[in-house]
């Protein structure tokens, strides 16, 4: 092991080195990196992502009322919405802020301007597809809540001591709906919207934000307000915006699963990385230093599309060890989040192209095969690996390392 | 730059080199283990499990005959009677709880036997309805010993009371009996599993996979110690996971006088699942502490450690009140203690041990959604 760590460290070093020598003679400017996420323009903070924390805590109140069994569809419609069948204003949330917010989480779903700004006929199946989960959770799981589930049959099933409820397939919709999010709003919006040099870059945002020109009435530039927009949809509901990581886990969607890739050995150090990423790219937009945006950009695409595909592997690889040891509730339930994050396989990041790691019809692929026939109550050990061995191909992670 | 390249794949060379030589090999060179889990399993199985899942499956058996005695006819006799019964069958739970294998495992025993708290406005709402599936898994908490505990001793003051309500209550009788027959056809099937054909396989499956009978019946064990024995009978309560203590989650709420005894009930259980029939018979069997001796060649003495510890708890909950509930009143830090020292034990068993045997751990926590 420590031959391998030598390695490489000493491969670190000298990209470290020909980094450095490489960017002698360019004329960025310098980068004054703050120790915390903290910046401030005439001593007023220039931070702010409220629309990021208010989405999260909606999704939050979604993802708790897919639980309950006496939801109607249409009250978690209303949920993931925040309006009626025909548009009109509804007032769905127990927190009142949320119910006067005019924003909702299913207008932000495949929104991303890299991915989907010509491309809404997937952004039109993929909202779809999330409603039609959303209704046969109360449709087809909670009519059949006091039904014990069996192949091809919504109902109850026993994980340990808590009672799952899934549908004919095994799958449990509340799971599909929670881990589709983290892809689809959280990871979206970040790598392929905010991220984006087409949104960064926007209008005349370099002008501006190089002659320090501020939004209408506000403390920051256009670019450093989209930045900080990345950075909420990950760290909008931890207790401290400067220093994120003391409380990681704060949601229960990005920031949760962060936390979860932390804690594995293979990839500690990964929430420092991303956290550092984010403040060194802030501070390189507020010193005009665009190719260390950039790059700092890109480190978070690539680490934040590791996230989703960590724990993808891990899931379906924990389901797998279930099947084999005939534990169906545990299995299903594991499954089930498994399922939601390859979903949110469309969602990554491949850094350097303006593209997904992955496409519609490769995780519709994926999808296909784990719920074909009585889905998972049908599912291999062998299409598990396939599936996993496929997914981790396409970063620098092996299956081993993700499943456990 | 070619320079720097070549002393890099020299400094490379030196440290893969040094590395290799300082590399201390991964404790003693192990033997092959050619231990006899066969007779492990075997000793288990013919000592300890099969004998306690017969005086189980005889004791609810005479506890569902007494309680549909007394629904028939609700006295007060038959109501101290119905308590006695009650609380043997209890007790005698206790030892068979940890084995959550074959057909236990299937029919979630423990689930159906053992979830407690009790869910009283379930309970009274089945009641009241006369209609119920006690086969859904979400109506764990609506039955088993802890449903009966509360219909005995929590549905009225006083005895004659508790006699009164069943006099008047058709479907509190029916729901009683309900309840003890499935104890029992639960008891059961599991005990005639194992002496029809389950017994062999079980013992034929002594290899050392993640499914072998000892990987999977050792982590069961580490498993009940640890979430039952030690968080459900003394944690939880003693407030250790919620900061504040939370009397209503003893064992034995209602009956008020059990919860100590279930628990020293629980405590010897594993004990003796660590010793085999060693705790009760000279002609010793083959037993996770005589495997252990035998792999533990460094003589670290990790299973005296580990009975040792075994004797502190037990003479640490021998000071604690019988009720649970008064306990955590009068003076919690003694429940706390007792914590403290299963806790101890939780290392031993987790980490030595499995070390030891080389058994990795197949459960982790839920995260909770």
């Amino acid at each position: 092991m420590a031959k391998y760590i030598n390695i490489k460290s000493i491969a670190l070093l000298s990209v470290a080195t020909a980094l450095t020598l490489g960017s002698c003679g360019d004329d960025e400017p310098e980068v004054n990196v703050p120790v915390t996420y903290e910046f401030l323009r005439d001593g007023a903070s220039t931070v702010s992502f409220t629309g990021q924390t208010t989405r999260i805590l909606m999704a939050e109140e979604l993802s708790a009322a897919m639980k309950d069994l006496s939801q109607s569809a249409t009250g978690l419609q209303e949920l993931f919405a925040n309006e009626n069948a025909t548009g009109g204003d509804v007032s769905p949330f127990s927190d009142t802020d949320l119910n006067a917010s005019t924003k909702s989480i299913r207008s932000k779903v495949a929104a991303s301007k890299d991915l989907f700004s010509t491309n809404t006929a997937e952004t039109a199946t993929i909202k779809t597809q999330i409603d039609q989960w959303i209704a046969a959770q109360a449709g087809e799981v909670f009519l059949n809540k006091e039904e014990l589930a069996e192949a091809g049959k919504a109902g109850q099933i026993a994980d340990g001591t808590s009672t799952r409820y899934i549908s004919a397939k095994g799958l449990e919709y509340n799971q599909a709906v929670t881990k589709s999010l983290i892809g689809a709003l959280m990871a979206d919006q970040i790598l392929n919207n905010y991220l984006s040099t087409a949104v960064l870059d926007e209008a005349s945002n370099i002008a501006d934000n190089d002659a320090g020109t501020v939004a209408d009435g506000k403390a920051y530039t256009n670019m450093e307000h989209k930045w900080d927009e990345a950075y909420g949809y990950l760290f909008g509901k931890s207790s401290s915006t400067a220093s994120p990581l003391v409380d990681l886990g704060a949601d229960n969607f990005l920031n949760k699963y962060l936390s979860r890739v932390e804690g594995d050995d293979d990839f500690a150090g990964i929430a420092q990385e991303i956290f550092d990423a984010f403040k060194e790219g802030r501070a390189a937009i507020v010193s005009g230093a665009y190719e260390t945006r950039d790059k700092q950009g890109d480190i978070i695409k690539e680490k934040i599309s590791d996230v989703i595909g960590i724990r993808a592997v891990y899931y379906l690889q924990q389901g797998k060890k279930a099947i084999e040891a005939e534990d169906f509730g545990g299995a299903f339930h594991d499954l089930s989040e498994g399922f939601g994050f390859v979903y949110s396989l469309r969602f990554t990041r491949d850094e350097g192209s303006n593209n997904s790691k992955f496409s519609g019809s490769e995780v519709e692929s994926y999808t296909s095969q784990l719920l074909e026939g009585n889905g998972f109550w049908d599912v291999t050990p062998s299409t598990l690996d396939a599936i996993s061995e496929s997914i981790a191909e396409k970063f620098d992670f092996t299956v081993a390392e993700a499943a456990e | 730059m070619k320079g720097i390249i070549t002393s890099f794949l020299v400094v490379v060379f030196v440290f893969a080199t040094q590395s290799c030589a300082d590399k201390e090999p991964i404790g003693p060179e192990s033997p092959t283990d050619s231990f006899d889990r066969g007779a492990l399993l075997t000793d288990i199985a013919d000592n300890v499990i099969i004998p306690g899942y017969t005086r189980y499956a005889t004791d609810v058996t005479n506890l569902d005959l007494i309680a549909n005695i007394f629904a028939n006819n609700p006295t007060t006799d038959g109501l101290f009677q119905t308590k006695i019964d009650f609380r043997k069958a209890y007790l005698t739970w206790q030892s068979v709880s940890i084995f959550e294998i074959g057909k236990a495992e299937s029919l979630a025993l423990r689930n159906n036997t053992n979830i407690f708290p009790a869910n009283v406005s379930e309970i009274e709402e089945n009641i009241a309805i006369g209609d119920y599936n006690l086969v859904l898994p979400s109506k764990v908490d609506e039955q088993g010993f802890p449903a009966l505990d509360y219909l005995l001793y929590g549905t009225a003051e006083s005895e004659s009371e508790v006699v009164e309500y069943f006099i008047n209550n058709d479907n509190a009788k029916k729901y009683l009996t309900d309840l003890t027959s499935r104890l029992t056809s639960l008891a059961n099937e599991v005990r005639d599993d194992w002496t029809n054909g389950y017994r062999e396989s079980f013992i034929e499956n002594d290899g050392s996979s993640a499914t072998s009978s000892l990987n999977k019946l050792v982590n069961d064990y580490l498993f009940y110690y640890e979430k039952f024995l030690r968080a459900g009978k003394v944690g939880i309560p003693a407030g250790v996971f919620s900061g504040n203590p939370l009397p209503n989650k003893v064992e034995g709420l209602y009956s008020e006088t059990n919860s100590k005894l279930l628990f020293l009930a629980g405590l010897d259980a594993s004990k003796e699942f660590f010793l085999g029939s060693s705790s009760y018979n000279d002609e010793i069997g083959e037993s996770l502490k005589s495997y252990i001796d035998y792999l533990d060649q460094d003589d670290n003495n990790l299973s005296g450690r580990i009975l040792a510890q075994f004797e502190v708890i037990q003479s640490k909950a021998n000071g604690l009140e019988d009720n649970f509930v008064q306990q955590i009143e009068m003076d919690n830090v003694k429940m706390l203690e007792t914590y403290d020292e299963l806790q101890k034990n939780v290392v031993l068993l987790k980490v030595d041990m499995l070390q030891t045997l080389n058994i990795k751990v197949d459960f982790v926590d839920t995260d909770g959604d």
